[in-house]
């Protein structure tokens, strides 16, 4: 039972969703290390995510050209982002109230509730499935979903370009700076409010890219969403709040400890096995794994 | 002659506080200004009021003659009046070149080249000024206190500023860097003839520094005039200094 071959296909698949997995994570823990504010709506954005992607390949562009779909259902989600971080996050920052992450909460969890209504209201309680002409493919000795391996590569690329812009980019000095103290980069000349923007937008974007390419595998349906989010904080708290590191490191952790415990325990617990790492996190480094205790004013 | 720097009877009240009450003061191009008084006098909420840190109830804030009010903290900076904190606001997780650039980043002249070249090479300048050449790979959260300082001088210079208002710079620093922080001042001062708004305790800088000095005690301006005019003055012994300067 225990064959080699099994723990490595085992281990193939664990990592391959978990890049997924810490996409979402990513989204979440880079908003709130700029805004220092928890969106909860970031499933509502990786299903829209899915939504488009569905439309755009069922409809518009056909399977083929799943990948342009791919591109421009994320830039979609990355406009909705600055739209609602206009509409509704900048006037909680633009005079900040006594608890402005509590306000920040109760918005982005109406938004939660809105959209999700909005999406059953306009399609139904349905579920959906993109087409994917993908060809199976074999990885190592393990046939897999041709659309899997894509998301997986997709995800891969989407991840450099994150670390590309944040680390050699002018952009992303300033979204690095702006995580570190606010005032500083006020005093330094830059709108952080335009900073704020173009955070939530990447950081929605990256939710919205992982509802796309995990379409055509977790289906389109109005709470798509919710497994995915709760996995990405389930990461956020192992990985620690804030850091980025930690989210994509603990996001492979989670994809190969829910893997291992379907191959080798139970496929049908899946979604403990995630929780029982966070109790053990929790327990032994309360800070997630790269996390830091308080920060500098 | 318009005044490089302006303040005109700004008021600020935190609940029961007025902690800044009708303050009026003007700063001539070029000079640079000493602005001392004892704890809770209203220093530091001036500094924010001018900064945008803080919105006035009251009064106006004049750059060259142009009012601020209403203008965000970012504008303000990038329209040439910089601060600095008397708790240092670095990028821990920067390194100290890359608190430099971004300090470079927003407030860079028109038409320079933000990919390279020009701030690349004021960059150099800075790191040679500041003498933190050997650091400039450092995290600024690695720095000792004084480095600290040096660097947040060191960014407020990156772009030359019309006008600076500086809360203790020289607050818990040792002599040595203390100098550099004075030489540095006076190198800005001569060469773009910016003007200086400075916060200090420290009587022989600002003796050093200041030809004039203002003097705030209970959220209002008490007297103007030379450092030992106003140290005559008896309600300025009896409210702040104690005693006579020697």
């Amino acid at each position: 039972m225990f064959s080699t071959e099994l723990v490595i296909q085992t281990a193939i698949s664990g990592v391959m969703i978990g890049v997924l997995y810490a996409l979402m994570a990513l989204g979440i823990t880079f908003i709130y290390s700029i805004m220092r504010m928890v969106n909860w709506a970031m499933g509502e954005f990786y299903m829209i995510g899915s939504y488009l992607q569905y439309m755009l390949v069922a409809f518009v562009l056909g399977p083929d050209l799943w990948w342009l779909a791919i591109l421009i259902s994320a830039a979609g989600v990355f406009a909705i982002g600055v739209v609602v971080q206009w509409g509704l996050i900048k006037p909680i920052f633009k005079k900040p109230p006594e608890a402005r992450d509590d306000y920040a909460t109760v918005v982005t969890l109406a938004l939660l509730l809105f959209l999700r209504s909005v999406a059953t209201g306009l399609a139904g309680p349905n579920q959906f499935t993109p087409g994917s002409n993908l060809p199976i493919v074999m990885v190592g000795p393990m046939p897999m979903a041709g659309a899997r391996v894509a998301a997986f590569l997709f995800a891969l690329g989407a991840l450099a370009l994150f670390y590309v812009v944040l680390r050699y980019t002018w952009y992303g000095l300033a979204l690095r700076a702006a995580s570190q103290s606010r005032v500083g980069v006020q005093t330094a000349g830059i709108d952080v409010l335009a900073v704020d923007r173009i955070a939530f937008g990447i950081g929605v974007a990256l939710a919205g890219l992982a509802g796309a390419l995990l379409a055509p595998v977790f289906l389109v349906f109005p709470t798509n969403g919710l497994i995915t989010t709760v996995k990405g904080f389930e990461i956020v708290v192992i990985g620690g709040l804030g850091s980025i590191p930690g989210a994509l490191i603990a996001g492979i952790l989670l994809g190969l400890i829910e893997s291992f415990g379907a191959a080798f325990i139970d496929s049908s617990y899946q979604n403990i096995y995630g929780f029982l790492l966070v109790l053990a996190i929790l327990v032994l480094r309360p800070t997630g794994l790269f996390g830091e205790r308080g920060r500098e004013a | 002659m318009i005044a490089a720097f302006e303040a005109i009877g700004l008021n600020k009240r935190f609940g029961g506080l007025q902690a800044a009450n009708d303050v009026t003061l003007a700063v001539e191009q070029g000079e640079i200004r000493g602005l001392i008084g004892p704890n809770g006098a209203g220093k530091t909420t001036l500094v924010n009021l001018v900064t945008g840190v803080y919105r006035a109830d009251s009064g106006d804030v004049k750059l060259a003659g142009e009012s601020l009010t209403g203008c965000a903290m970012h504008e303000i900076a990038r329209r040439g009046l910089v601060r600095s904190f008397q708790v240092t606001r670095l990028f821990g997780n920067l390194t100290v070149r890359e608190n430099l650039r971004t300090a470079f980043l927003a407030r860079r002249p028109p038409k320079t080249d933000r990919h390279g070249g020009d701030g690349e090479a004021q960059i150099e300048r800075m790191l040679d000024l500041t003498t933190l050449r050997p650091l400039a790979d450092t995290h600024a959260k690695k720095l000792s206190g004084g480095q600290r300082a040096l660097l947040q001088m060191g960014c407020g210079f990156m772009v030359p500023g019309s006008c600076y208002v500086l809360d203790e710079p020289f607050s818990g620093i040792n002599p040595v860097i203390k100098d550099a922080i004075i030489d540095m001042i006076v190198e800005v001062n001569r060469r773009h003839g910016a003007t200086f708004l400075i916060v200090s305790h420290e009587m022989t800088v600002i003796r050093r520094l200041c030809p004039k000095v203002t003097v705030m005690m209970e959220g209002r301006v008490a007297a103007h005039g030379t450092l030992d005019e106003v140290a005559r003055l008896p309600e300025v012994i009896a409210g702040y200094l104690g005693k006579a300067l020697e």
